[in-house]
């Protein structure tokens, strides 16, 4: 059971917005217990998937299964019970408190007369602290810097204490060092807290890193999908992302590490021109 | 690959978590004392703020019963509502003076807290069911069933009817365009424009029938009101309030949009439905005693944030409170202060409301808010 606990699948699943046809003909196993990455070039589906996947917008065909039942026929506030979402953009509302915000993260937790209880204050105690947002509680959220605000959003999703947490992008918009405060995050959530972590994230090299397991699309169909080491290569790199690179491992992970060619090797022109040509210019890019 | 992994994972994690957590520290710590007296602070303005609330609307209460035609002393006008001292001030304070108060303090309770609701369901600080047309359709509706022949505790009835026929038509011809704000306000504009015309022309139709009331249904009033009408409305209105109290949680959720909301497990549409539903129903009965009183909903949930912040349940619950004391505020300044009789309690709070409403407008196309 423990094996395929909080494994989300989908059945030849199809997403539409309106006539257009984002997401196709799916089947998808994301392994429980696991940090999957799922990645691709811009409008392949990727947000969309996780929209599918989280209940948020339903299939026009196929089905996606929560430990083999169909989460479109499980309540709303059951599935929020097992299921945490960080979307893209989230809304921060005007002036709200980072504690105030996280508190939010107990609605499914709540019935309609509850009062606030204890275990819904340690469950928004422990987000904050985990977080490393605790001494930021009485912060109004839209003052924050973007990395401090994406935790306070992360806690949010915390403190509604569920099993399977998936993040649309967490990274975007961040720098690098908040990029890895993230990540890093979320690894740690995976490996102490035992939370499943479904994310979509555009840097391949930081997928490999973090990723247990990697799901890539192509225009809404799945290219490839499995443990990173064995799916990145750069045979998928040119057919996924039309990009000629070398697939390195990286010097500090051993983990795939995408290295683009030069601009001229990609150009197609012998790697000895590009070299002259960089000499010539002092660089490797000339606004031609 | 699991090799690889597991040392991916306990590299950067030792390397990057604890120095996070220490720069999170180290940049809030200087900030921590005066930001967490600062939540006690607002605390502490909302207690105040009720309390200030509640001895003005006592102190309102009792000057609108004490004064009038016949003036008499505090002391006596409050044994007279409940019954004691000279059978001339009981009928004087019991059925003209006391039905009176308690229909503005029902009516501004209402208005405040619709005006709170919708001005969080849409997100824009200029949504109230006076500018949006709903107290024009509750209006509409009385009136209808007035001309009709009903017996005045119908008078709710007509007035949800109607208000629920404005949010439709508000519905119909704003939906194509996401429920946008400036669209939004000027359908709603055209709505109640519309929906006065038609309470004009009930007026000029059924002028035996609505000759008493017809200020009550053009600007807004609440003189003349009875037991029986207060009584009506005000049944409703306790339970409508204590539901938005209830409700006030779901509101927070769709503050955080439709995606995160969702995830939370509220459905949104539905929810989104049910509360505009209920601060139609507010606004309805408050239009069923008072008629299309505007400014009071525009406002109120603007003085309740300036004072307390953010919204939270405490801010829907002061939003009543500030709605009751300004519409009898407002009621004592039409019925005793100004030297024109017969003046409907409408007439001033238009009067706050006109340039209220401009200076809003005028904020929200200004380049700072537009850039936000």
């Amino acid at each position: 059971m423990t094996a395929t606990a909080n494994q989300l699948s989908t059945q030849g699943l199809d997403l539409r917005y309106g006539d257009r046809l984002v997401v196709g003909e799916l089947d998808l196993t994301l392994p429980g217990g696991a940090v999957t990455a799922i990645v691709g070039p811009n409008a392949c589906g990727k947000s969309t998937l996780l929209r599918g996947l989280s209940r948020l917008l339903a299939p026009a065909a196929g089905t996606v299964t929560l430990d083999g039942s169909d989460i479109h026929r499980m309540s709303a506030r059951t599935l929020a019970l097992r299921m945490g979402l960080l979307p893209q953009q989230p809304v921060t509302p005007e002036a709200i408190t980072v504690e105030a915000l996280v508190r939010l993260g107990r609605y499914p937790h709540q019935r309609l007369l509850s009062p606030w209880s204890a275990a819904d204050q340690k469950a928004v105690d422990e987000a904050l602290e985990r977080t490393g947002t605790a001494a930021l509680r009485d912060h109004p959220v839209d003052r924050l810097s973007g990395g401090q605000r994406q935790r306070a959003w992360i806690a949010l999703a915390l403190a509604q204490d569920t099993e399977l947490l998936l993040l649309d992008e967490p990274t975007t918009f961040l720098d690098l060092r908040h990029q890895l405060d993230v990540l890093d995050l979320v690894a740690a959530l995976h490996a102490e807290a035992g939370r499943t972590v479904v994310m979509v994230l555009h840097d391949l090299g930081q997928a490999a890193r973090y990723a247990d397991h990697m799901v890539v699309l192509k225009d809404g169909r799945l290219a490839a999908a499995g443990a990173p080491a064995d799916v990145l290569d750069a045979e998928l790199v040119k057919s996924v992302f039309d990009v000629d690179c070398r697939v390195i491992p990286d010097p500090e992970t051993g983990t795939p590490l995408v290295v683009p060619m030069s601009r001229g090797a990609r150009r197609g022109r012998e790697p000895e021109r590009a070299e002259a040509r960089r000499a010539e210019h002092g660089r490797g890019l000339d606004p031609g | 690959m699991s090799t690889t992994k597991g040392g991916s994972m306990s590299a950067t994690k030792s390397g990057s978590a604890s120095a996070t957590k220490d720069d999170s520290m180290s940049a809030t710590t200087v900030a921590v004392r005066p930001k967490s007296t600062a939540r006690a602070r607002v605390r502490r303005r909302v207690t105040l703020f009720a309390t200030t609330g509640l001895l003005a609307l006592f102190a309102l209460l009792t000057l609108s019963l004490t004064t009038g035609e016949i003036p008499m002393p505090a002391g006596t006008a409050l044994r007279a509502l409940i019954g004691l001292g000279d059978p001339g001030d009981v009928l004087v304070v019991q059925e003209f003076r006391a039905p009176r108060s308690v229909a503005a303090i029902v009516a501004g309770a209402g208005l405040g807290a619709a005006g709170c609701v919708l001005q969080r369901l849409f997100r824009n600080p200029l949504a109230s069911p006076d500018v949006m047309g709903i107290t024009g359709g509750a209006s509409l509706g009385a009136v209808a069933l007035i001309a009709a022949g009903a017996s005045p505790t119908l008078i709710p009835v007509g007035a949800l009817g109607g208000g629920l026929l404005a949010a439709l038509l508000l519905g119909v011809f704003a939906w194509g365009s996401g429920l946008a704000v400036t669209r939004l306000v000027l359908t709603g504009l055209a709505v109640q424009a519309g929906l006065a015309a038609a309470v004009n022309l009930m007026i000029v139709r059924f002028p035996a029938e609505l000759a008493g009331s017809a200020l009550q249904w053009t600007t807004g009033s609440v003189y003349g009101r009875t037991w029986a009408e207060v009584w009506g409305a005000g049944g409703a209105m306790v339970p409508a309030l204590a539901t938005a109290l209830v409700m006030n949680r779901q509101l927070a959720v769709l503050d955080l949009g439709d995606d995160s909301a969702g995830a939370l497990g509220l459905r949104t549409s539905s929810a989104r439905l049910r509360l505009l539903v209920l601060a139609v129903v507010l606004a309805s009965l408050a239009a069923a005693l008072a008629g299309p009183v505007t400014f009071v909903a525009l406002a109120v949930p603007h003085i309740v944030r300036f004072v307390t912040g953010p919204p939270t349940a405490a801010s829907l619950a002061l939003a009543g409170l500030t709605g009751a004391v300004l519409l009898l505020a407002s009621d004592l300044v039409v019925h005793h202060l100004l030297p024109i009789e017969g003046l409907p309690v409408g007439a001033v709070t238009a009067t706050l409301g006109a340039p209220w409403l401009l200076i809003l407008m005028l904020r929200q196309s200004s380049p700072v808010q537009r850039s936000q």
